[in-house]
């Protein structure tokens, strides 16, 4: 059985999993992913390693374990869908499609936790939704979250609100301080890309991303014209459903993916370009959850550092950017998409700005989609050390391309008290053609 | 020898926990399932509970204090092992290293380096590698396997075959015993004053104690590398070129044989390194050491191949494409679980000049069992990794494996082999082990586990057969 909507009556424990005996018996149990995984090289317990937590849905399958049983709402829990484990797995054991299944047995066995149900229970709702984001967004302009959430080194585990404090602020805009502007303005080199029409493109505008960085999706929108895409809007789209997934709502997830599914097969874009790893993610796989129809429109869906850089693409070169940046990439475009180097080649591709290297850019930042707000511990561990890296680095700027993560890295730096800034790449590449003037006209 | 978990007493878990702290402590049955297997997942023993030390003060305590409650334990580093030495026969407590997982020093000058046991063995070489430096065992699993659980196994690897295994390298190490004392055997100087107690440990599968630090010797990176890779229209023909290239007198960094099926798993994965899915052998040649050499040996083995039939020679002309390679390699056996759900590896060692045949008798023995066996191996060292490929459900194949598998030792055994390699003795191999060990050998190993650990408490079930285990407490 491949995906596709289940045909078992609601309620009908482990259905959704045991459909997969087929995908679960691909683990030969070698224990490759156990070093690539965050939860398992910090806490020691397999019960915690991909290993472990396909063991356990084994043992559910095979009615060994009761999925309501602590077990496996635990560890079925405390994983963060990073997918670094997918990327290691000789045998190509589809995790994360697994977990999602894992999920809905273990939340329809007992109810998730109140703070999980209650974010995705606001997500779903736009009555509810966009009042609490337009309040988000008044408190983020008041600088109280900025006061609130600053920290210091060496300071203690945050509590849960200088913790969402410092995530709200580290929403906010930038304020990038280009060091030394050289005023050489580069000219389109030969035979790459330049502003010649290429057709037509639609953006996925999301929930979060539409709400606190509606300025990533207009720079994307301007950085994608000035590279011949036509960027139609596809009215009627919406959250892409990925959180719900995660979360093993399956049904509810279906529901958003059907309602995305319907705008953008109505609109026909080339490509459906996603700024938001984790959206683009999920809709690269919505042939998993809504069956065989949804493979075309799957197919099309790209991310968009992918369609500028991926295979040896160029973006149209703008002004030189004199500035340190590190990147991290986003799991669920290096995992979860299998999509490596797009992001380093997109800022490689401004003038004079300086790209430094990441210890562990590979590894989850503990984001996770709302993994750091309900698992502020485990979350927070993972995402100091991944501040601590992006400070070793030396670079005054980190780029990610993830609503989550920018929020979870750019929280931790903050309680860390450091000053680097927090973009999206496209932020950049935005930045290096404003300043040569491509918007202009 | 019986898979009852036996519960821990409250005031154990209460004196335990006091210890490592609450949450190192694991006493629930369900949360206990997934330390059942290891690498072997045709046995299931899960532990009566998981204690996770976080430093040798702590893992000694732990091993104290289950020695006071008379209580049976088991080490576990990764659970990568591939006969069961991990798992916890008699309800045994495992006590997992996993969170002892540093590289204490590297010693640039002297060139040592010390880690504790739970410490990855491909990080070594990570935190080696700056200096120019590198730890010379490799085994296919080093991107996930334990120092801890290589001393304890002896590990191989491919490139043993000119460097040498596990225990040409463990200089110094630190052991808790079975009753809780901590012992420092040997350090820094190449040779220890006295009985060679660290090579002793090496190779002792846990059986001895719990290795809690390691002191390992380091390796200048060699000038040079070169590889080749030649392909055969039959596993024989890559044998007979395996035997050949050593008869001559050169020596290989590594000589690594893939058969067909497993050509085909590891070109489907996500380590696929671009060799041709329909040639039937892939062997894999390298040499290391100073530049000049390098390219003759190299010509003389690329003749020796073509002598003796590779339908094509080719060499990894760039460091990404000899990473890839061993990539391909080394993941192998991961890569199998696409072919079938379930897998048993065997891990006989015979003569390399009889190699061919024995290959040919593995191929024969398969095919009248119906069954798809996989070769990939150490071909340099005779080292056989005959992998039966099958659906445990299906109760009919899991019998025709089991019986093919003795076969299939029994043929090793007769050219002249021996039924480990690398992976151990463990639980697996323990019904084997009077094939090839003589009554008085098997008496004197059991004397020497009963020096270490005379209640018999460490390890229980493994390697020795039950007739061999001497207690000085009640007999089992
Ligand atoms: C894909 C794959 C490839 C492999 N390739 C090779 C190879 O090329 N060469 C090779 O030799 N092996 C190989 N192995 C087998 C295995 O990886 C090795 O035996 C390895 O050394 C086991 O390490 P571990 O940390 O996983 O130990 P575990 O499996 O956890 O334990 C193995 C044994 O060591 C004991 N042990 C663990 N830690 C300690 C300690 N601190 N003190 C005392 N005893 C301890 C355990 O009790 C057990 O008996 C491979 C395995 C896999 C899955
Ligand atoms: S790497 Fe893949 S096959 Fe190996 S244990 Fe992990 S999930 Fe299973
Ligand atoms: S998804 Fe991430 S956290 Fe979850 S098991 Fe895989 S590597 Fe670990």
């Amino acid at each position: 059985m491949s995906g596709g909507p289940s045909r078992l009556p609601e309620g009908a424990l482990a259905s959704a999993l045991s459909q997969q005996t087929e995908r679960l018996s691909h683990c030969v149990h070698c224990g490759f992913c156990l070093p690539a995984c965050p939860t398992y090289t910090r806490l020691g317990d397999e019960a915690d390693s991909p290993r472990g937590r396909l063991h356990l849905m084994g043992a559910v399958v095979e009615g060994r374990l009761d999925p309501a049983s602590e077990a496996f709402q635990l560890h079925m829990d405390r994983c963060l869908g990073c997918r670094a484990c997918e990327s290691v797995c000789p045998s190509g054991v589809e995790y994360g499609f697994l977990l999602e299944r894992a999920r809905e047995v273990a939340v329809s066995a007992r109810q998730p936790s109140l703070v999980q149900r209650l974010l995705l229970g606001l997500i779903q709702r736009p009555a509810l939704f966009l009042p609490w984001m337009w309040m988000s967004r008044l408190l983020r302009w008041s600088r109280i979250p900025a006061l609130l959430g600053r920290g210091e080194a060496g300071a203690g585990r945050p509590g849960p609100l200088r913790l969402g404090a410092a995530m709200l602020a580290a929403s906010a805009p930038p304020s990038l301080r280009v060091a030394s502007f050289t005023g050489t303005r580069v000219q389109d080199r030969e035979g790459e890309a330049s502003g010649e029409p290429r057709g037509e493109v639609a953006l996925l505008t999301g929930c979060v991303q539409d709400q606190l960085f509606r300025r990533v999706n207009q720079a994307s929108r301007r950085v994608l014209a000035a590279n011949g895409w036509t960027v139609v809007e596809v009215a009627g789209q919406g959250c892409c459903g990925a959180l719900h997934a995660h979360g093993g709502r399956l049904s509810q997830a279906r529901e958003m993916a059907r309602r995305n599914l319907a705008a953008f097969q109505s609109a026909k874009p080339r490509y459906i370009v996603n700024n938001a790893a984790g959206c683009g993610a999920m809709m690269r796989e919505y042939h998993e959850l809504l069956g065989e129809d949804a493979r075309e429109l799957s197919h099309r869906v790209v991310d968009i550092s992918s369609l500028l850089a991926g295979e040896g693409r160029r973006p149209r070169v703008g002004d030189p950017l004199a500035m340190t940046v590190t990147y991290d990439a986003p799991c669920h475009l290096l995992h979860a998409q299998a999509v490596s180097g797009v992001g380093e080649a997109l800022l490689a591709s401004i003038p004079e700005l300086e790209l430094r290297p990441l210890q562990r850019a590979e590894e989850c930042c503990g984001g996770a989609g709302i993994y750091g707000i309900t698992h502020p511990e485990l979350g927070g561990e993972i995402g100091m050390d991944k501040a601590r890296a992006v400070i070793a680095s030396g670079a005054d700027v980190l780029a990610t391309g993830n609503p989550g993560c920018m929020m979870q890295i750019g929280a931790h730096l903050r309680l860390l008290g450091s000053e680097i800034q927090v973009v999206h790449p496209i932020e950049l590449l935005d930045e290096s053609y404003r300043s040569a003037g491509l918007y202009e006209s | 020898m019986s898979q009852v978990t036996a519960t821990l007493e409250p005031s154990l878990i209460r004196t335990l926990s006091g210890i490592v702290g609450e949450r190192a402590v694991i006493t629930d049955p369900e949360r206990l399932l997934v330390y059942e297997s290891d690498g072997l997942t045709q046995y299931r023993y899960p532990p009566s509970a998981v204690v996770l030390p976080a430093s040798v003060g702590e893992l000694q305590r732990v091993i104290r204090t289950l020695h006071e409650a008379d209580r049976p334990f088991v080490a576990r580093g990764a659970g990568t092992g591939l006969s069961g030495g991990a798992l916890a026969v008699d309800g045994a407590v495992v006590v997992t290293t996993t969170r002892m997982n540093r590289i204490l020093e590297v010693d640039v000058e002297n060139r040592r380096a010390r880690a504790e046991p739970g410490a990855i063995n491909a990080h070594l070489t990570t935190a080696a590698a700056p200096f120019g430096l590198y730890y010379a065992p490799d085994p296919s699993s080093q991107s996930a396997c334990t120092l801890g659980g290589n001393v304890a196994e002896n590990s191989g690897g491919p490139h043993c075959l000119k460097y040498g295994v596990t225990t040409r390298y463990v200089t110094g190490l630190t052991v808790v015993l079975p009753d809780g004392e901590l012992l420092r055997l040997g350090g820094m100087g190449q040779e220890t004053p006295g009985l060679d107690l660290v090579g002793l440990f090496v190779g002792s599968e846990g059986c001895f104690g719990v290795v809690a630090e390691i002191e390992v010797q380091l390796l200048p990176r060699p000038e040079g590398v070169r590889t080749l890779l030649a392909l055969f229209d039959s596993l024989e023909e890559a044998a007979t070129a395996v035997s050949r290239i050593i008869e001559t007198g050169l020596l290989p960094a590594a000589l690594e044989i893939m058969d067909q099926a497993t050509i085909q798993a590891v070109e489907d994965s996500v380590f696929a390194a671009g060799i041709p899915r329909d040639a039937a052998a892939a062997l894999v040649v390298e040499f290391d050491g100073i530049e000049v050499t390098l390219d003759a040996e190299m010509a003389a083995a690329r003749e020796i191949c073509q002598d003796s039939g590779a339908r094509e020679v080719r060499t990894a002309a760039q460091a990404e494409e000899r990473e890839a390679l061993w990539k391909g390699r080394k993941k192998a056996f991961g890569a199998m679980g696409r072919i079938a759900p379930d897998l048993m590896v065997q891990d006989a060692t015979v003569p390399r000049s009889r190699l061919p045949q024995v290959l040919a008798r593995i191929g024969e023995i398969g095919r009248r069992y119906d069954l798809l066996v996989a070769n990939v191996f150490h071909a340099g060292d005779g080292n056989l990794h005959p992998n039966l490929l099958f659906d445990r459900n299906d109760p009919d194949e899991l019998r025709r494996v089991e019986e093919a598998s003795r076969e299939i030792m029994e043929v090793c055994i007769e050219a002249g082999g021996t039924i480990t390699g690398e992976h151990g003795v463990g639980l697996d191999k323990r019904k084997y082990l009077p094939l090839v060990l003589s009554h008085s050998v098997l008496e004197a190993m059991g004397q020497v586990k009963a020096a270490f650990d005379p209640d018999g408490r460490c390890n229980p079930g493994k390697v020795l057969p039950d007739e061999y285990l001497i207690s000085t407490k009640d007999p089992r």
